[in-house]
């Protein structure tokens, strides 16, 4: 126990006191603010370019992407309580949590799933415009996004209940749930500028 | 090399405990509700855009500070996506106010 607290200490030895992954992580959510501001940007350029077919203000529902919204806000709290769970070394509420975040992310994507099935329906397809085609690559790759997340979550728990999770390794929670929340704040985002904004006549 | 550490270590604080984290999310949750009353009172465009971009930014930030750390962790840390978070929302928006402003040069 001891060797391993001493080679963990050795490890995190850097010039900065800062763990390299650490510091690699957060550049790379630097660099992940472009891509999306791209993206958005590209959204907000052509959402009036809707070819005389639908528009994104014609066919979307406040009230239901509220609530989608709303839960994957709160899937940034389960995160971090899974995070303080596994820094006191509770590996049973780490489990409990990491899962808690899982269903919720499976819950927004069953959600705009569902959102993108009633666009269709309505007539705002990919094809339908450009409009259209710069709304579903912005929020599809947010999905894509979330959906790696989920996928590494339920890798923490698989870890968790094999015994590979111990305490010492409470790193790789937070480097996961530092990915999670900038989802969570990318969709802030999304959800203000492209839904709530009312877009010029 | 230790001093370094030291120091960027004297510069990271406590992180907060469960309760604070809970108080967040319900401020969280609320600013949401209020965002969601904004976008359907009757008001004028640049009112409504400045109140609902401001909400977003609070929201934006408490996520960042309080659930990812950055308000406890080293500072060096702020450095990166900060500088990400800058340079993404000046560049898109001279791009956007490019086209806006010259708008026979918007790409059709």
């Amino acid at each position: 126990m001891v060797e391993q607290a001493t080679v963990a200490a050795e490890v995190h030895q850097t010039s900065t006191g800062i763990e390299n992954t650490k510091l690699g992580m957060w550049v790379f959510l630097g660099s992940e603010c472009l891509l999306f501001g791209a993206l958005i940007s590209v959204f907000l350029l052509y959402r009036n370019h809707a070819l005389g077919g639908a528009r994104l203000h014609d066919v979307y529902d406040i009230p239901f992407t509220s609530v989608s919204s709303f839960v994957l806000l709160m899937s940034s709290l389960t995160m971090v309580l899974a995070l303080a769970a596994i820094q006191r070394g509770d590996q049973h509420r780490l489990r409990t949590w990491l899962l808690a975040t899982a269903l919720l992310g499976m819950t927004f994507i069953s959600g705009q799933i569902y959102e993108f099935t009633i666009f269709v329906h309505k007539g705002f397809t990919v094809h339908s415009s450009v409009a259209g085609a710069s709304f579903y690559i912005l929020t599809s790759f947010h999905g894509a996004h979330v959906t790696v997340g989920i996928l590494m979550l339920l890798s923490l728990y698989g870890m968790s209940t094999r015994g590979m999770l111990p305490q010492e390794r409470s790193t790789a929670v937070e480097y996961i749930g530092l990915y999670w929340h900038f989802v969570d704040i990318v969709w802030i985002v999304i959800f203000t500028l492209v839904y709530l904004i009312p877009a010029p006549k | 090399m230790a001093t370094g550490g030291n120091v960027a270590a004297k510069a990271e604080h406590a992180h907060p405990n469960e309760k604070v984290y809970i108080k967040v999310a319900l401020w969280l949750g609320a600013i949401t509700a209020a965002e969601i009353a904004i976008s359907y009172i009757k008001m004028p465009n640049p009112a409504k855009i400045a109140a609902l971009l401001i909400l977003s930014i609070i929201k934006f930030s408490a996520v960042v500070g309080y659930f990812m750390h950055l308000k406890f962790d080293n500072p060096t840390l702020r450095k990166p996506f900060i500088t990400g978070v800058i340079l993404a929302g000046s560049l898109y928006t001279i791009v956007l106010l490019a086209f806006t402003l010259h708008s026979n040069a918007a790409p059709r």
